[in-house]
């Protein structure tokens, strides 16, 4: 794009020089037209003949959001919010459900001891 | 008893809470997981923290009950780290598309996981002098929390930073803290009934000493 705004810009420069070469030719009592401008003027870009330009191809990299997907081949999301939370509890019950057994283990342990040191004592 | 009953009934709300908290704009119903994923992720490295200071101590004064502590900290780093592995690539599997990613801060966290699970089997199987060998494995436990912390900040990753708990609005931030206040008061008291555990095995193994003497 920058190379066709070049161009252009040189064609347009050359363009206004000869401008300026035909009002050499006018009648003198005119006055004279302004300069030309430094910077040429912004103007739509026009293909030139012979010169190819490459189409821009559509990215595709891959990559789709899950929420552009059709309705049939998105998940679920209530299997996984109830797996979750289903496991979450379940995880927790056994945890609690396994340390009152272990305390409850040792703590018998530790009354039938007791009672063997009472014995042990006495006699 | 009176903690535990408050726990609980918090714990039972919990769900009725998340039920009315309205859907998140993106991700839909599947972000509800994350009122329990964040709250066990926190417990998480709260266990590791816990784990490594206790066997810090244990390891410079020799006191036992900072090693019952350690111990019954490292088994909740390993409860809470199940629940997040868990809870965590259910919700993926929706919004990522896929169940795991060795993202930095999932991997991580599986590292830190199978460092406690290690401290475990340590304890159990490595004999006598293992408590001290476990409270150096816990040490190493500790010194990757931060890291799993700040990973999401500083590597490229797929997982929310650490800044979209600040910035959530009041209706899905009262429900979060609300499930945070809940997991934190069932770690607390865990961790008290398994240091007591702990404590009561102490006691077993002091009156087989006295009757063999």
């Amino acid at each position: 794009m920058r190379a066709v705004h070049a161009i252009c810009a040189v064609v347009l420069a050359l363009g206004c020089q000869g401008v300026g070469a035909q009002t050499q030719a006018k009648d003198p009592a005119l006055p004279p037209d302004p300069p030309p401008p430094l910077i040429a003027p912004r103007s739509e870009p026009q293909p030139l003949e012979g010169v190819v330009f490459p189409v821009r191809q559509q990215q595709d990299d891959g990559f789709r959001p899950l929420s552009e997907l059709p309705p049939e081949e998105q998940l679920p999301a209530a299997p996984m919010l109830v797996g979750a939370y289903a496991f979450v509890v379940l995880a927790l019950f056994a945890y609690v459900l396994s340390l009152s057994r272990r305390l409850r283990a040792v703590a018998n342990d530790i009354v039938t001891l007791e009672k063997q040191v009472k014995r042990s004592e006495r006699s | 008893m009176p903690a535990a009953i408050v726990v609980g009934l918090m714990f039972a709300v919990s769900p009725v809470l998340i039920a009315y908290t309205p859907y998140e704009a993106e991700m839909g119903l599947v972000q509800k997981i994350f009122y329990y994923h964040l709250p066990s992720a926190w417990m998480f490295l709260l266990g590791g923290i816990v784990a490594g200071v206790a066997s810090a101590r244990y390891l410079r004064t020799g006191d036992v009950r900072h090693d019952h502590v350690a111990w019954a900290a490292v088994e909740l780093v390993v409860l809470f780290g199940a629940l997040t592995l868990v809870t965590g690539p259910l919700w993926a599997r929706k919004t990522w598309g896929v169940w795991w990613t060795w993202d930095v801060r999932l991997t991580s966290s599986l590292v830190s996981w199978m460092v406690a699970v290690a401290y475990l089997l340590v304890r159990r199987y490595a004999g006598p002098g293992s408590d001290r060998l476990a409270a150096s494995l816990a040490l190493f436990g500790m010194a990757n929390v931060p890291f799993i912390y700040i990973s999401v900040n500083f590597w490229r990753t797929i997982h929310p930073l650490t800044t979209v708990v600040p910035t959530l609005p009041v209706s899905l931030g009262i429900p979060l803290w609300f499930c945070t206040f809940t997991f934190l008061g069932l770690f607390l008291l865990l961790l008290r009934l398994r240091v007591r555990l702990e404590a009561q095995r102490a006691r077993l193994d002091a009156i087989y000493l006295s009757l063999d003497e």
